[in-house]
Parts: C-alpha cells; sequence; structure tokens
C-alpha cells in the first residue's frame, strides 16, 4: 500500500513539474518586467484626479506631442532605411557566393555588438568639426536628425542583414529546388525567398523600430531632442515629480503594447518556422558576372560599418592607452560580472519558457508576450517602474545592491534566451521527449539528458547573445546602478562630457575588446566538436 | 568544458553575491553633481590615505545635480547615501527642505568665509565655479566681445548664442538668482528677449562649450570649469567674467552635505572632512579651475581669484525657494 502511494505521490509530482517550473517562470517575468509598467499606472491612479489631470496636460502639451511624433519619425527613418540596407545584404551575405562572405558578415554585423554611442562617438572623432576628415559641414550633418538617423541605421541594419540571412538558411531546400527548375536565380529571390521569410522581415523591422524609439544616448550626443531623453529630463528635474514623469511614459506604454499586438497578431505564430535550421547544405547563388560588382560593395559597407571603431582606435592611440587603467575602476569587472550573472538566469528562463513556445504549451505566450513587453518598451520606463517597485526600505536588499542591475537585465534581455532557445528547441522532435516521459522522466530529467546534451550549442550561443547585449546596456541600468558599481558603458558615459578624449575613446575600445573577447570565447567553445 | 563552465559560473555568483554582500564599516557611499574627472581622483586619494572605500554615483552631464538629487529624493524612505558633493550650494537646500541633511560642523572649514556655509553646519562650500561667458575669438572681433548677460538677449547677437537648459544644472541657479536680484518681470522680460533672440537651448554646459569651441555658437554662458577645459585644450577663446560693472558675476561654491541616516556617518564625517580640507582646495583650483574661496590656498594663473570679482548678491537659500517657485514658469518657457 504504502510503496504504491509513494510511487503515485512520485508521479504526481514529475507530472506537475512541468507547469511548476513554467508558473515560476511566468512569476519572474512578471515580477521583473510585468510589475514595473503594472506601478506606473498605479502611481498615477493613486495620485488621485487632479494628478491625472495635470499629467494630462502635460501629455497633450504641443511640445511633447512634438517630440513624440518626432522620435516617432526617426524610429520609422531609421527602420525604413535599415530594411532598404539590411535586406539586400542579408541576401547577398547569406545566400550568395560574394568573396570572403563569413568575413564579411562578421565585420559588418559587428556593430550590432556595440552600444550605438560609441558609434556615434567614433563618427564625432571622424566627422566632427574637428574630426579627422571633418569640417563645418560634416559636423553639421552629424549633428542633426539625418546624422541621427544614419549613424542609428547603420548600427541597426546588421540585425535585420543578421534576420535574413538565418530566415534564408532555414528555408525548406525542396521548395528552393523546385523554384530554380522553372525561374532564375534572383527571380527565386524576389518571388520565392523574400516572400516565404517575410515575417523575419518583419520580426527585424520591429526590433529595430523598437531599439531606435528608446535608444537615448545617440539623439542626446547628437543633440536631437528625442521623447525618451524628454522623460530622462523629467525625473531629472529640479523638482522630482515621478507622477508626471509616469504619465509621459504612458504615451510610451501604448505604443509598446501596440508593437506588441502587431507582433502577436501577425508574427508571433509564424516566427520559428522560418528561424529554424532545417537544412545544413543551403544552396548558395551564384553571382556570375555579378559577382566583381556585389563584391566590393559588400566588402564597402562591411568595412563602412566598422570605420568609426577604427576612428575610436586612432583617437586612442594618442595617449588614450596608457591613462586608461587610471580611470577604468572596476567597472569591466561589473560589466562581466552582471552580464554574466544575469546571461546565466536569461538562459534558465530560456530553457523553461523556450521549450513552452516552441511546443506550444498553455501559457508559453502570456510569458514570451512579457518578454516581448519588456525589450520594445523604452529602457527608461522600464528603469522608471522598476525604481517604482523596489526602491522601498523593505526592498534595499534588491534596490540597495547589483540585484536590481540583474533584473533590470532579466527583465529587458528574457526575450533573446526565450526567442533563441525557441527556435533552437523547435528544430528538435517532440518524440524523443514524449517517449522519455513515458518511460517516466520528469520534465527536469528530460531537460538536463535530452533537451540540454542535444542543444548545447543553442544554449550556449543564447547566453553567448544575452551577455553581449547586457554588456552593451547602457539606457537600462543607467538609472539605478548600485554605487560604486558602474558598468563600462556607463563610465563612458559620464565620463565622455568632460573626460579626456584619447581616454573615453580608449576605453570606448576595451569595452569593444572585452565584447570580441566573450564572442571568440563563445565561437571556440561552438566549434570545438563541431560535426565535421 | 562543462565542468570549467559550472565552475566559471559558480565562481561569478559566488563574487556576484559577495559583492551583494559588501556593506562593512570601512566604505562610504557619495553622490556628487562635480564632474567625474574631477571628483574621482579625489575619492582615490581619500580611499588610499584613510583605507575607507568610496563608492560613488556620478551625474550625467545632460543631468547634472539633478540626477543624483533626484535619486536621493526618490530613497529618502531607506538612505543609502553618506554624503552628497553638490557641484551648487542651491541642491543642498532642497535636501535641507526635505529633511535630509544632518548638520555637522566640519574642523575643515573654519578658514572657509561664512557667507560660503551654513552656521549651523547643514552645508559647506568650497572650491566655487563662476557663470562666465565663452567667447569664441574667431567668430567674435575683440573690440566686440560681449561683457554682459544681458547681450544673450542683444539683437546684435541673435541667433549667435548659447545657454543650457534652464531646467536643469547650474543654469537653473543662475536664472533663479536673477529672478531673485531683478524681480519677476524684469527676469520674465530678459528670458523672453533670450527666447526671441533665437539663443541655442543645449541640453548641458559641456554642449555649450561644444557650440563655442566648434564655432556653431560665437559665445555661450557657461561655468567657468567648462570654459577653463576650453582654454586647456588651446582653442581660441576668450573667457570672460560678466556684468563686472553693474550686476556682478554669479558665484557658485560647490558644496557638501552629510545626509541624515545614512549607512556610515562616521566615514561619511571622515570624508567631508578630507573634502574641505585646504589640499583639495587647491586641487580642484589646479586640476578643475576652481576658485578657492579661502585666501591661504593658492590661485591658479588661470583662474581669477574671487577677491577679485565682482559677486552678484546671491542668496542660496532663497535662490533656491525661487528655483522651486519658478518651476512652472521654467517649465512653460522651455515647453515641457
Amino acid at each position: 500500500m504504502a510503496p504504491e502511494l509513494g510511487r503515485s505521490v512520485r508521479t504526481s509530482l514529475k507530472r506537475l513539474e512541468e507547469p511548476l517550473a513554467l508558473y515560476s517562470v511566468g512569476v519572474v517575468l512578471c515580477l521583473v518586467a510585468l510589475v514595473p509598467f503594472l506601478f506606473l499606472v498605479g502611481e498615477l491612479v493613486v495620485g488621485g484626479p487632479k494628478a491625472m489631470s495635470q499629467s494630462l496636460a502635460i501629455v497633450t502639451s504641443f511640445r511633447l506631442q512634438r517630440l513624440f511624433l518626432d522620435s516617432f519619425g526617426l524610429a520609422l527613418a531609421v527602420t525604413v532605411l535599415s530594411l532598404l540596407v539590411g535586406v539586400p545584404m542579408g541576401v547577398l551575405l547569406g545566400k550568395t557566393d560574394v568573396a570572403g562572405r563569413s568575413l564579411a558578415l562578421l565585420l559588418y554585423a559587428f556593430p550590432i555588438f556595440v552600444p550605438p554611442f560609441l558609434l556615434a562617438l567614433g563618427w564625432f572623432y571622424l566627422l566632427g568639426h574637428q574630426g579627422f576628415v571633418g569640417n563645418e559641414r560634416t559636423a553639421a550633418v552629424l549633428f542633426s536628425p539625418f546624422g541621427a538617423v544614419a549613424v542609428l541605421s547603420l548600427n541597426f541594419a546588421p540585425i535585420v542583414t543578421m534576420f535574413v540571412a538565418i530566415g534564408l538558411q532555414g528555408i525548406d531546400q525542396t521548395l528552393e529546388e523546385a523554384a530554380r527548375l522553372v525561374a532564375p536565380p534572383w527571380r527565386v529571390v524576389t518571388h520565392i525567398l523574400l516572400p516565404l521569410i517575410w515575417p523575419a522581415v518583419a520580426t527585424a523591422a520591429l526590433v529595430v523600430f523598437a531599439l531606435a524609439f528608446s535608444e537615448l544616448a545617440v539623439p542626446m550626443f547628437l543633440r536631437v531632442p528625442n521623447y525618451p531623453a524628454a522623460i530622462l529630463a523629467r525625473l531629472s528635474g529640479m523638482q522630482y515629480d515621478p507622477g508626471e514623469a509616469f504619465a509621459l511614459v504612458l504615451p510610451l506604454l501604448g505604443l509598446s503594447l501596440i508593437l506588441l499586438l502587431i507582433e502577436r497578431r501577425f508574427l508571433g505564430e509564424r516566427s520559428f518556422e522560418v528561424f529554424g535550421l532545417h537544412s545544413i547544405e543551403a544552396w548558395t547563388m551564384p553571382l556570375k558576372s555579378w559577382k566583381p560588382l556585389m563584391s566590393p560593395v559588400c566588402w564597402f559597407l562591411a568595412l563602412f560599418s566598422i570605420t568609426p571603431l577604427m576612428a575610436l582606435a586612432v583617437r586612442a592611440s594618442d595617449g588614450g592607452f596608457p591613462a586608461v587603467f587610471q580611470w577604468i575602476g572596476s567597472s569591466p569587472g561589473y560589466s562581466l560580472l552582471f552580464g554574466s550573472i544575469s546571461a546565466t538566469v536569461i538562459v534558465m528562463i530560456g530553457l523553461v519558457a523556450g521549450r513552452a513556445v516552441a511546443r506550444k504549451t498553455r501559457g508559453s505566450r502570456y510569458c514570451d508576450a512579457i518578454a516581448v513587453l519588456a525589450f520594445v518598451a523604452p529602457a527608461s520606463v522600464l528603469g522608471v517602474g522598476l525604481i517604482a517597485v523596489w526602491s522601498h526600505p523593505a526592498t534595499q536588499f534588491v534596490y540597495g545592491s547589483m540585484v536590481i542591475v540583474i533584473l533590470g537585465l532579466i527583465a529587458r534581455y528574457g526575450v533573446i534566451g526565450i526567442r533563441t532557445l525557441a527556435a533552437t528547441i523547435a528544430q528538435s522532435s517532440p518524440h524523443l521527449e514524449e517517449s522519455a516521459a513515458a518511460f517516466g522522466a520528469g520534465f527536469f530529467r528530460r531537460m538536463t539528458q535530452i533537451l540540454l546534451p542535444m542543444h548545447w550549442r543553442g544554449v550556449v550561443a543564447a547566453w553567448l547573445l544575452a551577455l553581449v547585449f547586457c554588456l552593451r546596456d547602457l539606457d537600462t541600468v543607467i538609472l539605478f546602478y548600485p554605487p560604486g558599481m558602474e558598468t563600462l558603458t556607463i563610465r563612458i558615459f559620464t565620463l565622455e562630457a568632460n573626460g579626456p578624449e584619447a581616454v573615453v575613446a580608449a576605453l570606448a575600445l576595451l569595452h569593444i575588446l572585452l565584447t570580441v573577447g566573450a564572442l571568440g570565447a563563445g565561437a571556440a567553445l561552438l566549434l570545438r566538436g563541431r560535426p565535421r | 568544458m562543462q565542468r570549467i563552465l559550472v565552475v566559471v559560473l559558480l565562481g561569478l555568483l559566488a563574487s556576484g553575491l559577495l559583492s551583494c554582500s559588501r556593506g562593512g564599516a570601512q566604505e562610504v557611499v557619495v553622490y556628487t553633481s562635480v564632474d567625474q574627472v574631477f571628483s574621482e581622483p579625489i575619492f582615490r586619494a581619500f580611499e588610499r590615505e584613510t583605507g575607507i572605500a568610496v563608492r560613488a554615483v556620478f551625474d550625467t552631464e545632460e543631468t547634472k545635480s539633478t540626477g543624483v538629487l533626484n535619486r536621493l529624493i526618490a530613497e529618502a524612505r531607506s538612505p543609502r547615501t553618506d554624503v552628497f558633493w553638490s557641484g551648487d550650494p542651491v541642491r543642498p537646500f532642497v535636501l535641507i527642505n526635505h529633511g535630509l541633511v544632518e548638520a555637522y560642523i566640519s574642523p575643515s572649514a573654519t578658514a572657509i568665509p561664512p557667507s560660503f556655509k551654513a552656521a549651523d553646519g547643514t552645508w559647506t562650500g568650497f572650491a566655487a565655479r563662476a557663470r562666465v561667458l565663452l567667447v569664441n575669438k574667431h567668430r567674435v572681433p575683440s573690440q566686440d566681445t560681449p561683457r554682459s548677460i544681458e547681450d544673450l538677449a542683444n539683437p546684435r547677437w541673435k541667433g549667435q548664442a548659447a545657454m543650457a537648459n534652464p531646467l536643469f544644472g547650474t543654469t537653473t541657479m543662475h536664472v533663479a538668482a536673477l529672478f531673485a536680484t531683478w524681480g519677476e518681470a524684469r527676469a520674465g522680460r530678459f528670458l523672453e528677449q533670450v527666447k526671441a533672440n533665437n539663443v541655442r537651448i543645449a541640453s548641458s554646459n559641456g554642449e555649450v562649450k561644444r557650440l563655442v569651441i566648434a564655432g556653431e555658437s560665437a559665445f555661450g554662458l557657461l561655468d567657468s570649469d567648462d570654459a577653463t577645459d576650453a582654454l586647456n585644450a588651446g582653442v581660441a577663446v576668450e573667457v570672460v567674467y560678466p556684468d563686472q560693472d553693474t550686476l556682478g558675476t554669479l558665484v557658485m561654491p560647490t558644496a557638501v552635505v552629510l545626509i541624515r541616516g545614512g549607512p556610515h556617518p562616521q566615514n561619511g564625517r571622515k570624508l567631508i572632512d578630507y573634502l574641505l580640507s585646504p589640499d583639495v582646495e587647491a586641487r580642484m583650483a589646479g586640476t578643475a579651475g576652481h576658485m578657492p574661496l579661502r585666501s591661504t590656498v593658492p590661485t591658479p594663473a588661470h583662474v581669477r581669484p574671487v577677491s577679485a570679482l565682482r559677486m552678484m548678491p546671491a542668496d542660496y537659500s532663497r535662490v533656491t525657494s525661487e528655483i522651486e517657485r519658478i518651476q512652472p514658469w521654467l517649465r512653460n518657457w522651455v515647453g515641457l
């Protein structure tokens, strides 16, 4: 009787493992990525009708409406330009036989991993009034909305390229082969491949729009007024009034919800179908007579993409390197520490929630939606919400320590773990897990003994991607980083205005080297033991 | 390889937890709106001399003075700061009005003139800056050099001058001091004329400096340390201490306060004593172009001594009240 009862309890507990894990992840995501937004709404409601009417007056003021529209226009322009450059580059570097395309893709895509304001700094050293090739006219263009659009587009177009390249790799070969029988290569690309990967292109466009709209540092640096900067300024005004700041946040929250709805309505279900890696031997489209023209174009764009980084290197070489250790402090250590811990938690969340999304488990869509909301919402919105939630005497163990930074990074970049691992796990058949379950393997056992060994490369890739995004973050953590624990990006930003230029450039280069080091180590790990 | 990864991750987690639990007696937490490039070396020197670790939060240039101030107010229910080192003397009054300041009369402050410190020890000023005009010599012939802040409203300079957003930083204090000195009608009229004169409103004093250096603006209103920075860069600029025959130049000491209920009050007092020492004031004068308030501290050649300046009369407490009172007016003026 007793052994049977024990077996029955164990069986029940095993059945509960999966829903409990998913609920736990859901609770964590709610706490870090949803509750902050709810707090913002709550703060406004608590203020009463007077606060509401005051806030309404602020939000509806002409100046702020114009700022909002300006920011919207800037993000839209960046998105369009990124698509115009990123899609053809994705096709060329992802599908054709452009000379040295792997290296060109690596160079071209590298700025994704660099904080946008470092690129702006590089362009400033190059095109500023006293830049290497700068004059009054180049400075005027750089310090204008056009300059901001160009800098951000160069930073974000590779995102589109990567989405397109990965999407093209994932298309079923049989479709391509059938099309190639009746149509020339370019018609296959324009009439078959691109329509098939439109969800990937649309997702990339949404990501670029969200990143461009929430970008704070580049518009501030290039003196282009924008809405997120207005919120930051509101929180930094002489009369601190979080209620008013929260009111300013509401239109952004509305925009985030609209982006989320678009993503859910049109893309949420389809995205993973094209992100898959169905075929290893993808067809490479020969450029034939176009190759001598297209290869230099691709290489020009790849080198153009890293031009600001070279400008930083030249500027740093002017006495910046010897002095860098005087100014660097412990910031690289904190960057790596916060990034590593956050990336680890992000991957843990991603394994549970991503698997649930891949297997279309009930409730997984909500986890995914919360993570997407926190990603598409401007970082300052999330930051203000996190302060409202955690800055209380009882929660000082969170707000007064590095935990608040970890929470912020998990909230902001949780979606990377979920989406990357969902795409990875979607490639494996659920039957393997079902068979194991039939033999009594619980959720955690299936996870550790089937999914992890099978997808360890995907897990490492997700961890690396999350780490790199955490390393490049500035906008999220600048609002609440603990005293004495600033990350390298924060240090560069706070020193940028009055610090020695060469040292700031050297710090920026060091940040890039940190990223290269992390990616290099990860790539070495991923390539190790790869089947030939 | 998997074992190595696990070890590395556990190591990182452990060091993270150690960082979390770091909160021993041998540290002090300071928020400062003084430029990081000047303040951080002083904190490091304090660490070397006392063995007390300094954990600092620095302001970004754009939110100078009010970013960390608001963080202090937001954290008032559970202060995590021991010392606030303000780039100007009015922010301490905001904290005093919020009941966040613990009075402390530092023995290091004895020689500081009474007009630059509170008798009850709630704030103490040292190493001052002035509000000056930075003039691009390529854009402005020497005979036309502006000599007054009222030149910002002079049609002769329409569209050619720059100043920082008066909602933030020391420009807020300057505008409030004008309201306190001139009265609402005259100060308001002046600012409307400034607006009509298409004066470029920059996000910070640092940006005003860049605009003038780059020649995008003929001259700009900023702090004397920014002007010193421009001079040190070797560009063709002139620094003008405005209104020496009329209103006088606004002088703003940096100021330190001890935060009530901070986690390390004893170390906070030690840091304040250190900051108020003549050595630090001399260092601020030498590296940051600040004006020493003590006659015993030497003034570098490129810095105008306070004693040689006609100073604009400014009751810092009243200026603080003015700042709070004129906020709605200023927001309307700025368009936020």
